[in-house]
């Protein structure tokens, strides 16, 4: 914890005022971050849901061409990264950068507001475009070229007021390590979408190289700007909640720098075995083992910091989530290093396990961890109170279920496609064992989704009626298990 | 970490370096790459290598319909998987084949503005699909109506390239011919569009199984001609 410890009341009243105005100043660019964040990650999990059918059941609805599985995929996943994922990391990293830098947000709130609606815009667009058969077929870039210098002015918009923030920071000597990741993903994100989309949409064509690169942006992407970001915010709430201070600063400091080290290194491991030079992928393979390090830092340093406190846990939803986003970032540390080392990735290339570890990286880690901060800022903002325990209750295990179905079946169907697609018994085969011994794997998927779906339903629902201003007018907070410990949360939590 | 300019600093130098390695560096190096000759002593055949570009018309309708979620385009070597083993993958057709058809190389993608290596194998490799491909009109069928040829295929039926039209005379050359269960309402035939024309094209022209030059392997495993 950072923050100053009151001496007197009027300390307390000014530090909660100084807040109060930061807060408001940032309102009106986080809340339209968030409710059309929500809302693409209504649609693109919904997607996912008919992609993970028609995978199984290419006759569902018919054999229309908007809707065949070549299409719906890329639609599901770019909803999932540009509509839902870059917004809602956008809102919350101006949110905390602001509040950690202790700095009001004091103008271009209208420019932000207008960025985020060109970026809504120009995503509807893209999306659009993939459904009309206009896709690039660039993995995680399949919207049309037009698509990426918009998006790109619309993230500087953002990211230069919170890059400025840092710099005129109310208090350097204070600064935490949420605020290093946060400064990091405004930086490394830019600079990996310039690279990638330049490369792949400018240059005359790469061919092969082109492949790498794009296998490469995908993780860069994951790894320098939504782990970041998710872990910056873990960083921040975990200590505010349980009243810990950070376990061990080195720790956090090792975490960072060899994240930052060994993120940019990592992809081509995908291609293995193909066409790129083999030192290509095989330093990505190394790096993506060598990840591990920094995950298994950043892990262990919030085990330290969480321990002792599992009542918070129970019963803060904002630290509920993010403990299990926490514990979803080794999950995800550890797929990646199953598809990259050599030994185990030859059986798991280019099967579902490698979709799965975008899945949990993109929804299990990050987005449980924005859930988390999501929970604690819209009432900050809004002024009233998440209106139902029940809700969020749903809303966290019916993620959770569908996000541990989709890792487990994506793991054992990567598995089991390996398998069948290096079986030698194969070699004069049709595809026919491979194809139907993943169907029920498949069909897992799509009712993981479907369970995602409801999930995310609700906390849309939720978030609105919060935004419209309906929630509960209260001035204690809405917690999970309010029976169980009352003073389980220290005051300072609810500030 | 209290002083800005060093933290910059940082993230630059952190990011920069594989930036610089991975990415500009081997770009710049690929933009260089050209075709090369065959040494007709060495490896028994003329001209350059990679021989043909590929349908790039036919390449297009290919992205569009978003072919390679499903399919990839790259052979793998023998010891990372099957790939080289299966049957007709290769230039290599008989039964039998005796030689693993070869990883694919760099060269083999030279003038594709980028390589569709895929991103989940749930079809079968078509890397060197031309090679085993049916005749054309087989091949319309199998895109027409993928479970007329596998009952059990998960691949989409591509209805969209392909048109119903009513009989008027005689039927035209080009109706595909399709098992009874597929066929369209009597009086009608299906025709392929230009489009699906050129996505055939393009599907028949996948041949990236072509002897690398000074490849003592690749040399024995090419047939005569070719």
């Amino acid at each position: 914890m950072q923050t100053t410890p009151a001496t007197s009341d009027t300390d307390l009243q000014a530090d909660n005022l100084r807040r109060a105005a930061i807060d408001k100043s940032v309102k009106g660019p986080v809340l339209f971050l968030f409710t059309n964040g929500a809302f693409w990650l209504m649609l693109s999990t919904l997607l996912g849901v008919l992609a993970a059918i028609k995978l199984v059941e290419p006759e569902f609805l018919g054999d229309c061409q908007y809707i065949s599985y070549g299409r719906l995929q890329p639609a599901h996943i770019n909803a999932l990264v540009y509509g839902w994922g870059i917004q809602a990391a956008l809102g919350v990293m101006l949110w905390i950068m602001a509040r950690r830098s202790g700095q009001e947000l004091k103008s271009g709130k209208s420019l932000l507001i207008t960025a985020g609606v060109f970026w809504n815009i120009t995503i509807t667009l893209g999306i659009l475009a993939i459904l009309m058969g206009k896709s690039t077929s660039i993995e995680w870039l399949e919207m049309p070229k037009f698509v990426w210098p918009v998006l790109l002015v619309c993230f500087l918009c953002y990211a230069w007021p919170i890059a400025r923030m840092f710099g005129r920071a109310f208090r350097p000597e204070g600064f935490m390590v949420s605020t290093w990741y946060i400064l990091g993903a405004c930086f490394w994100f830019p600079w990996i979408f310039i690279t990638a989309n330049v490369a792949l949409h400018c240059l005359p064509g790469l061919g092969a190289i082109g492949a790498g690169i794009d296998a490469w942006y995908i993780h860069a992407v994951i790894l320098l700007f939504f782990v970041p970001v998710g872990v910056g915010a873990a960083y921040y709430f975990i200590p505010k909640i349980t009243g810990q201070p950070i376990a061990s600063a080195q720790l956090a400091s090792a975490g960072f720098w060899t994240l930052a080290i060994l993120g940019g290194w990592t992809g081509m491991q995908k291609y293995m075995g193909g066409p790129l030079p083999a030192w290509m992928s095989s330093v990505g393979a190394c790096a993506g083992v060598l990840l591990l390090i920094p995950v298994g830092l950043v892990g262990l340093n919030h085990h330290l910091t969480t321990i002792g406190k599992h009542s918070a846990v129970a019963a803060s939803p904002t630290l509920r989530f993010i403990f299990f986003g926490a514990l979803f970032y080794p999950v995800s540390g550890l797929i990646l290093a199953l598809n990259s080392a050599f030994w185990t990735g030859a059986g798991l290339q280019f099967t579902q396990s490698w979709y799965s570890f975008q899945v949990v990286s993109l929804y299990g880690f990050f987005s449980m961890c924005v859930f988390g901060a999501i929970y604690y800022i819209v009432p900050r903002l809004s002024g009233c109170e998440w209106l139902s325990v029940r809700l969020i209750r749903n809303h966290f295990w019916f993620s959770v279920y569908g996000i541990g179905t989709i890792v487990i079946m994506s793991l054992v169907a990567g598995w089991q496609q390996g398998a069948d697609l290096n079986d030698p018994e194969h070699w004069d085969q049709t595809f026919m064992n491979h194809v139907v011994n993943s169907r029920p794997y498949v069909v897992s998927r799509a009712v993981a989704w479907a369970l995602i779906s409801f999930s995310n339903f609700m906390f849309l629902l939720h978030l609105l009626l919060m935004v419209a201003g309906l929630g509960r007018r209260s001035s204690a907070p809405t917690l999970l298990e309010r029976d169980h410990d009352e003073h389980a949360l220290p005051h300072e939590a609810h500030a | 970490m209290t002083n800005f300019r060093t933290f910059i600093l940082g993230l630059t130098a952190s990011f920069g370096l594989p930036w610089l390695c991975l990415i500009v560096l081997p770009a710049m190096q690929y933009e260089k790459l050209t075709p090369v000759a065959y040494d007709k002593d060495k490896d028994g055949v003329e001209g350059f290598f990679p021989p043909a570009p590929v349908n790039g018309q036919g390449q297009l309708v290919y992205i569009s319909e978003g072919c390679n979620q499903c399919h990839t385009q790259m052979i793998r070597p023998v010891q990372l998987g099957l790939d080289g083993w299966y049957k007709g993958w290769g230039t290599d057709q008989e039964a039998r084949p005796t030689t693993p058809a070869r990883p694919n190389v760099l060269r083999d993608y030279l003038g594709e503005k980028y390589a569709l290596l895929g991103i989940q194998r749930v079809g079968p490799d078509l890397a060197n699909f031309g090679y085993r491909a049916p005749d054309a009109a087989a091949l319309h069928a199998h895109l027409y109506s993928p479970r007329s040829v596998h009952d059990w295929s998960s691949m989409p039926a591509y209805k969209k390239l392909y048109k119903l039209q009513k009989i008027q005379g005689p039927a035209s050359d080009r109706a595909l011919k399709l098992p009874k269960k597929f066929l369209p309402p009597a009086g009608y035939e299906v025709v392929p569009t230009p489009e699906a024309d050129r996505l055939v094209e393009y599907l028949l022209s996948l041949k990236k199984d072509y002897p690398v030059p000074g490849q003592a392997a690749a040399v024995a495993a090419a047939p005569a001609k070719k």
